[in-house]
């Protein structure tokens, strides 16, 4: 099947290149099959595609690994998914300058693996490594439990390349680890999810790798127990790299078997020997007068698959959750928000499992609503968002079926510098073309 | 625009006495002298009104009437910016935030504190520090700079090589917008719904609004310190340590260099122990837990050793750590009793470039018959070759200037940055072609536009003026800018 609009896209691209019809099945989104997908070879072609998407008045949907896809309102109208996995090369890495240039269609764990053959990293975690591309991670802020000493793609991010929607191919930042030259474009890409332009290129500042690395998770018989514990961590003089609190239910990701009314608090500690033995010693010191109830300390396979079972909790927790949330609150409000966030699910006879990074105050909040109607879970989450707009914090659906989509709203109600975000987006992208109706404030 | 009125100025005057209080209000020549320049005293130029505001809703205020008279604002801290940023180049308001300078609030359980823009840097610090926290960027003019001069420039200073600059420990800011709006960009929690406004604010040079409450991160104070002097016979030698350093998997928490003409002027004023005939001296601090910090050490000397130095000395107390600290702190000091004027300047390079930029630095000044002292952020890149000069010698200052530009050039051939802390300001607007695209700019005018779209609200800093268009060849077609209508020629 080739419409009018596929033809010409064919004619940038190369045929080969350009998916229709049932070819498009992998690329649906909210139940939506876009026109076509197109995978361009390079930011020209880009530039390029985008032209013909503006003349056609056809909005464009930037695509990575497709993993952060569900996030977001549901398109009113899917138009043409641009695909960016032939720009996946890494282009430069320089070990001396704790730099590398990355084009944005590579995926995680294939820079992971270059940079690690150096003896370096990108200090970001974020779930399913192995299909999501740094283009997706930059655009959707993903982030992992290592956030908490090391920062998210804000931090990270010191040079960004956009293809914008008329065509400019524009830079930020730059190749250096400092500049204050012009105005900080990366952090306006960072989290954006595709609606100010389609990302081709970043630079990332490294890590080197840590001689040792491991994960202290400490078992506690209660969820606030375990929020105590992490307060405990935050006030003492430990440097632990990541600092999560896991529910009860939130268990059942880490050992098949959840443990109701249970918690633990999991503790990432690197650096060198003696520095990693020093904090696991003090973490079982420190924790003993919290109510400990276990301690184990990971190291190796054990300890990354621990990790990706915390970071994969929501596909792990329940056979088939049905809704997600991000909440960000402050740390101090984490354990007590949980405890009575899994109230309101239980009130309701739903289930609910939750993972935060407890010095920080991120929550990850899965709703497992198995044979409940999209009604009931659309209030559930709504009475979720109450609790936690309540409390000062914020609180996104991350993921949820159309039919609780179309009774709560993915995102918080803009606040007043919304204004100036509708200006951006009017600005970058005035005819509309990115990822069109997606985003905060229906941007 | 045309020169206010006598008559118009007098009636503004009373309007915002009214508004402020008396002695809020400057606006005669002697008194506004004060405030015609920055720490870059190369650029010059006089407000109508320097006004003194208490509170968002005085800044508010201030920017409504800004705007509905069409008069350009620029807001100021301690005005020790080094780029011309907060001058106000083309007349005008200027709003300065000394008056808003108290700590608001400080949540030490969850490491935050709420301060005003007019706090000085190091004030937070000691705020703080009974209670064990400590407020982390130490931007060298960090006794005297404010928090809100922080914001604007995206500030830096030694110990950001581990700890990141200033826009890594900002959460969230209350910002009268340049049309007069008060509103919140981000807040006290992470991850903020919708773009990243804070993100793009900082280091936005006060062209997008003005702080007027800042959140910012409190760290912890570190439980164990470590200083190290390396000392070396060729400049080479120590470049290639940080590189050395950086390759045995070590961050420390800052790394500075400081050379043999800086050396000499520090000794010759303060005495703090640096070798005289060293050409160069690595000043390197690593600081965390104090389990594995003398292995830390161990490493970060034995990689000095190895590239070449020549004495490595670690500080055995407080009072000595302190020592080595004052050389590198009072360079500038040193420089003013050496030299009747000087230019700082500030550039990136990549820090695997260093050995070959700093021999370029010091063959380009020489080559205009000047000396240059070099006392900078090696750890990561951030040079700062201090240009000595005399401005009473007739065309000295231009000499400065010019070679000033030849070393921002080789910072961008190299693929480096023209400012790493400073901002671009009035200084380098016009060096903006060299490391940006019209299209990069253009982007940039927009964003800008976004935020400010009369322009009133700081103009003529960043985008590069129409005569430095010309002087880069970009005369032929309008400039994205004008374009954009943010720049008049002039």
């Amino acid at each position: 099947m080739h419409s009018p609009l596929s033809r010409r896209l064919a004619e940038i691209v190369g045929g080969a290149h350009v998916l229709t019809g049932a070819e498009c099945a992998p690329y649906v989104v909210e139940g939506r099959t876009p026109e076509c997908a197109v995978f361009p070879g390079s930011r020209e072609d880009i530039a390029a595609v985008l032209g013909v998407a503006a003349d056609s008045g056809t909005p464009v949907m930037p695509w990575g690994g497709g993993t952060g896809m569900a996030l977001g309102s549901p398109p009113a109208h899917p138009g043409l998914v641009l695909g960016l996995r032939r720009l996946g090369r890494l282009l430069e890495h320089e070990p001396g300058d704790l730099t590398a240039t990355v084009e944005a269609g590579m995926t995680l764990e294939a820079f992971q693996a270059e940079l690690s053959r150096r003896g370096q990293w990108l200090s970001l975690d974020p779930p399913q490594a192995a299909r999501a591309t740094l283009g997706g991670i930059l655009a959707s802020n993903a982030s992992g439990p290592r956030r908490h000493l090391y920062g998210t793609a804000r931090d990270l991010l010191i040079g960004i390349t956009m293809v914008l929607a008329d065509g400019a191919i524009v830079r930020g930042g730059g190749k250096v680890v400092k500049n204050v030259a012009g105005y900080d474009l990366p952090k306006l890409a960072v989290g954006s999810f595709g609606t100010l332009g389609v990302i081709v290129e970043a630079t990332v500042k490294l890590r080197p790798r840590p001689d040792c690395d491991r994960l202290v998770v400490a078992r506690f018989s209660t969820l606030a127990e375990a929020g105590q514990a992490a307060r405990a961590v935050m006030a003492s003089d430990l440097i632990p790299s990541a600092l999560d609190v896991v529910d009860g239910e939130g268990l059942r990701a880490l050992d098949g078997e959840g443990a109701p009314g249970g918690a633990a608090l999991l503790v990432g500690v690197d650096g060198i020997a003696e520095q990693v033995e020093w904090q696991c010693e003090e973490v079982g010191r420190l924790l003993k007068d919290c109510g400990l109830a276990g301690v184990r300390v990971l190291d190796g396979t054990e300890r990354d698959e621990a990790w990706r079972a915390v970071g994969e909790m929501p596909q792990r927790a329940f056979t088939d959750a049905t809704a997600g949330m991000k909440w960000g609150v402050l740390p101090t409000q984490v354990a007590e928000l949980i405890a009575r966030a899994g109230a309101v699910a239980s009130q309701r006879g739903l289930r609910a499992a939750f993972v935060a990074h407890a010095g920080l105050g991120i929550i990850s909040a899965v709703l497992d609503a198995a044979g409940a109607d999209a009604e009931q879970v659309a209030c559930t989450l709504g009475e979720w968002r109450a609790l936690v707009n309540g409390s000062g914090g914020h609180a996104l659906v991350e993921w949820a079926p159309l039919a609780v989509k179309e009774r709560i709203a993915v995102w918080d109600t803009p606040g007043p510098d919304s204004r100036i975000m509708r200006q951006l987006k009017a600005e970058l992208d005035p005819r509309g073309i990115l990822n069109p109706g997606r985003f905060l404030g229906g941007i | 625009m045309p020169a206010l009125t006598e008559a118009r100025k007098k009636s503004l005057r009373r309007e915002m006495e009214a508004l402020l209080g008396p002695g809020a209000v400057l606006s005669d020549p002697d008194e506004l002298m004060v405030y015609e320049s920055d720490g870059l005293t190369l650029f010059r130029a006089l407000a109508d009104f320097v006004v003194f505001p208490l509170t968002a809703e005085h800044v508010a205020a201030l920017v409504r009437l800004a705007q509905r008279e069409g008069l350009p604002f620029v807001a100021r801290g301690a005005g020790t910016g080094l780029s011309g940023g907060c001058l106000p180049a083309e007349g005008g308001l200027v709003i300065s935030l000394m008056r808003m300078n108290r700590v608001l609030e400080v949540d030490y359980d969850n490491q935050l504190a709420v301060v005003e823009p007019g706090l000085v840097n190091l004030h937070l610090s000691w705020a703080v520090g009974a209670r064990g926290f400590y407020y982390a960027p130490d931007p060298s003019s960090q006794q005297a700079c404010t928090i809100g001069g922080n914001i604007a420039n995206n500030s830096g200073g030694p110990h950001t090589l581990k700890y990141g600059v200033t826009t890594n420990h900002v959460l969230g800011l209350e910002v009268v917008l340049p049309d007069g709006e008060i509103v919140w960009l981000g807040g006290k929690t992470r991850d903020p719904q919708g773009y990243d406004l804070t993100g793009i604010f900082v280091g936005s040079e006060g062209t997008f609004g003005i702080a007027t409450k800042i959140v910012l991160r409190i760290l912890r104070q570190p439980q164990a310190v470590r200083t190290v002097l390396a000392v070396f016979n060729e400049i080479d030698q120590a470049s290639e340590a940080v590189s050395a350093i950086i390759a045995r998997g070590l961050i420390p928490a800052a790394m500075e260099m400081i050379d043999q003409l800086t050396i000499q002027a520090v000794e010759d004023a303060f005495g703090c122990g640096y070798p005289r005939d060293a050409a160069a001296a690595l000043l390197i601090e690593m600081d965390g837990l104090a389990a594995g910090m003398d292995e830390q050490a161990a490493r970060v000397i034995a990689a000095c050793r190895e590239t070449g130095a020549r004495e490595v000395r670690l500080a055995r107390d407080e009072a000595e750590r302190q020592l080595l600290w004052k050389g590198r702190k009072s360079a500038f000091g040193a420089y003013g009793r050496i030299s009747p004027a000087y230019l700082v300047m500030d550039g990136v390079i990549p820090r695997t470039r260093l050995p070959y930029v700093l021999r370029r630095v010091n063959e380009i000044v020489a080559g205009y018959g000047l000396r240059v002292g070099n006392v900078f952020h090696a750890g990561d890149g951030n040079l700062h070759p201090n240009i000595l000069y005399d401005p009473r010698k007739p065309g000295e200052e231009q000499r400065v200037v010019a070679a000033g530009g030849e070393i921002l050039k080789v910072c961008a051939e190299v693929g480096g940055s023209i400012s790493g802390e400073h901002g671009i300001g009035l200084e380098k607007r016009d060096y903006m072609p060299l490391i940006f695209s019209e299209a990069d700019l253009g982007c940039m005018a927009r964003v800008k536009r976004a935020f400010n779209p009369t322009g009133l609200c700081n103009p003529g800093k960043i985008f590069p003026s129409r005569k430095g268009c010309a002087e880069a060849g970009f005369a032929s077609r309008p400039h994205p800018i004008e374009e954009a209508g943010l720049a008049q020629r002039f």
